[in-house]
């Protein structure tokens, strides 16, 4: 029988211990050994990065701890494209001895370990295929996060006396179980059972069998599909149970081609609805919809755009938060700690007056066509209002606007917030007028937004002042000032509301960028 | 007439972890302290190191800390963790 060199394990140069021969792996080439478990959701996540690898000269081998069946399954689902093979009794495992999976060893030619990753790192993702003289395989906007821990290997928990996966959520699968029916008694009212058990504290319609199967018709996927896993506690939002949300929160058959997407969104991983749903912040996910999916179920940008004025964004919005609360566990006396809690919470969802404004639409700025209807999601405050109804000129407007945006988050904390700054028309109409484009409009009100630096004492320490040291300073208005935003980007502009009223919103952010949440635009599939 | 509905809620309720055994005491022990980089947070886990190792013996105090409170934290820093005997997790605002 040959040897191979990879028959040993090495520490530095030296041969420490004869291990279990690895199938497949080939003497005299580069090798990229992965330790998985098929239930564990960062394995999942990791996994399929490697596959960018496998057709290149290094060789890349999974070795699952789990047994045949389930390994076949994650495999065929995440379309594994290298050898996977099982670690029967954990018998490499042991010899590698892994902390935590997923575990990637970078072996060179005579089988010596050059360098090891644990867990989901797409920086140490990349510097693997830097290794290997290979592309980098993980892209910074992906959708997944830079980095997610993994999960205890095998062979260190204790209780397991042989691999297989744990009971528990399967965070694989594409179709969970169908949704239970509940069969009320004659003597129980069905609102007011329904309201105690699944509302958001006002009464919602009982998601009859009648009522949800007409919901999951108008989809055309399996009642059963996962659609999603919604953090905090990442229930499985399937068709049935989205629809059985709507039906409650009173939304239109036809609205469930917009609640798919938007389910979506708020779990991609950019968005953080995790950390959106549990802060102690005043963050409410704020649906923004464009394009024609607004005339084709009436959602409303006119008069009263935040309020109970139309049935499509009442009841979205309100769909929306009680799947968040219902499947998402994000229950307001429970996981969600808002110190102070937010109206939008009830629903938040505002369509963008296209047709009064003077720029092209919102989802056209943020890439996608203007016949594409289109949501938003952003992690906002509550709308503050600015009222300007003597100012002739558009750049006395936009200067107004500017002062409400330097006091979002609070008024000293600069570089952390972004904003929304929803135009009233009128507002739109004269900006435009005296030549602004959309991009100088942003561009003006972040040059203009600032707080003067003499209100910043380094004795009294109030929020904002601990990160001075990283502000711009400039000249605004003449005097000194750290600029508010930290790029025009940080503004986004979207034009709603009546025709009559001199009134524009501005709404704050929570936590922004990759270590907070950010703004996610998502298709609506046309009808 | 009895009403028959569709469950909309979480039925796959998370199972919690099992706390492993309590330490008898701190005195000899390798501690962790995770700050989740809320502002404020190093000042209260100075003083709570201080305290772990004057007061109450601690072998040595393992600080770390997270890029973001936002999220979880990454999984080189759980790393580090796993070789401590236990972990305070800090928050602060």
């Amino acid at each position: 029988m040959q040897t191979s060199p990879h028959l040993y394990l090495y520490k530095g140069m030296q041969q420490v211990e004869q291990i279990p021969a690895v199938p497949g792996l080939l003497p005299g080439k580069k090798a990229v050994l992965v330790f998985f478990e098929t239930d564990c959701p960062t394995c999942q996540l990791a996994l399929p990065y490697l596959s960018a690898l496998s057709a290149d000269s290094a060789q890349v081998i999974g070795l699952s701890q789990d047994d045949e069946a389930s390994t076949r399954e994650f495999v065929r689902q995440l379309k594994i494209a290298y050898p996977v093979e099982l670690d029967r009794e954990l018998k490499i495992t042991r010899a590698y001895n892994p902390e935590s999976v997923p575990a990637f060893y970078l072996l060179d030619e005579g089988g010596r370990v050059q360098s090891k990753l644990v867990g989901f790192d797409k920086e140490g993702l990349n510097d693997l295929a830097k290794a290997l003289g290979h592309a980098p395989i993980a892209s910074s906007d992906d959708g997944a996060p830079p980095f997610k821990p993994g999960c205890s290997s095998r062979h260190l928990e204790p209780q397991v006396q042989s691999a297989g996966p744990r009971d528990g959520i399967h965070f694989l699968r594409r179709v969970a179980e169908p949704a239970s029916r509940i069969t009320l008694k004659d003597d129980i009212d069905p609102f007011e059972y329904c309201r105690s058990k699944f509302g958001d504290a006002l009464p919602v319609i009982p998601p009859t069998v009648e009522r949800v199967e007409a919901m999951v018709r108008a989809v055309g996927l399996a009642p059963e599909s996962v659609i999603a896993r919604v953090p905090p506690v990442y229930g499985e939002a399937t068709v049935e149970k989205i629809a059985a949300n709507a039906v409650m929160a009173g939304c239109e058959p036809g609205m469930m081609r917009v609640l798919l997407p938007l389910v979506r969104a708020a779990c991609d991983e950019r968005f953080n609805i995790h950390g959106v749903q549990a802060t102690t912040h005043f963050a409410a996910p704020l649906v923004m919809i464009n394009g024609p999916v607004r005339e084709e179920l009436g959602f409303w940008s006119k008069q009263n755009v935040f309020s109970n004025v139309a049935r499509a964004n009442s009841s979205l919005g309100r769909a929306f938060q009680l799947i968040l609360l219902n499947i998402g566990g994000g229950r307001p006396d429970g996981i969600d700690m808002s110190a102070l809690g937010n109206p939008g919470k009830f629903s938040f969802c505002i369509a963008e007056n296209e047709e009064e404004s003077p720029w092209e639409p919102f989802h056209v700025t943020r890439g996608l066509g203007r016949e594409q209807s289109a949501l938003s999601l952003f992690a906002a405050e509550a709308p503050h209002g600015v009222s300007e109804h003597t100012a002739p000129h558009g750049r006395t407007v936009l200067e107004t606007i500017s002062f409400a945006l330097a006091t979002v988050w609070s008024y000293r904390m600069c570089l952390v917030p972004e904003a929304i700054v929803v135009l009233g028309p009128e507002h739109a109409k004269t900006i435009a007028r005296d030549g602004f484009s959309k991009g100088q409009a942003r561009q003006f009100l972040f040059e203009n937004t600032g707080v003067p630096v003499r209100y910043y004492s380094a004795t009294e320490r109030a929020e904002g002042t601990q990160l001075a040291a990283n502000y711009k300073e400039v000249t605004i208005r003449g005097e000194s000032c750290y600029q508010k935003f930290r790029s025009p980007e940080a503004i986004s502009i979207f034009v709603a509301g009546g025709t009559a009223g001199k009134f524009s919103a501005v709404i704050g952010s929570w936590a922004t960028g990759p270590a907070g949440s950010q703004m996610v635009t998502y298709p609506i599939p046309d009808k | 007439m009895a009403v028959t509905i569709v469950h909309p809620g979480n039925e796959n309720a998370p199972k919690a972890a099992e706390p492993p055994p309590r330490l008898a005491g701190v005195a000899g022990k390798r501690i962790g302290l995770l700050d989740i980089s809320k502002p404020g947070g190093s000042f209260f886990l100075d003083r709570l190191e201080e305290i772990l190792r004057t007061k109450y013996g601690a072998a040595e105090v393992v600080r770390a800390r997270k890029p973001t409170y936002t999220k979880n934290a990454p999984a080189q820093i759980i790393e580090r963790l796993r070789a401590v005997d236990a972990v305070i997790e800090g928050l602060a605002d």
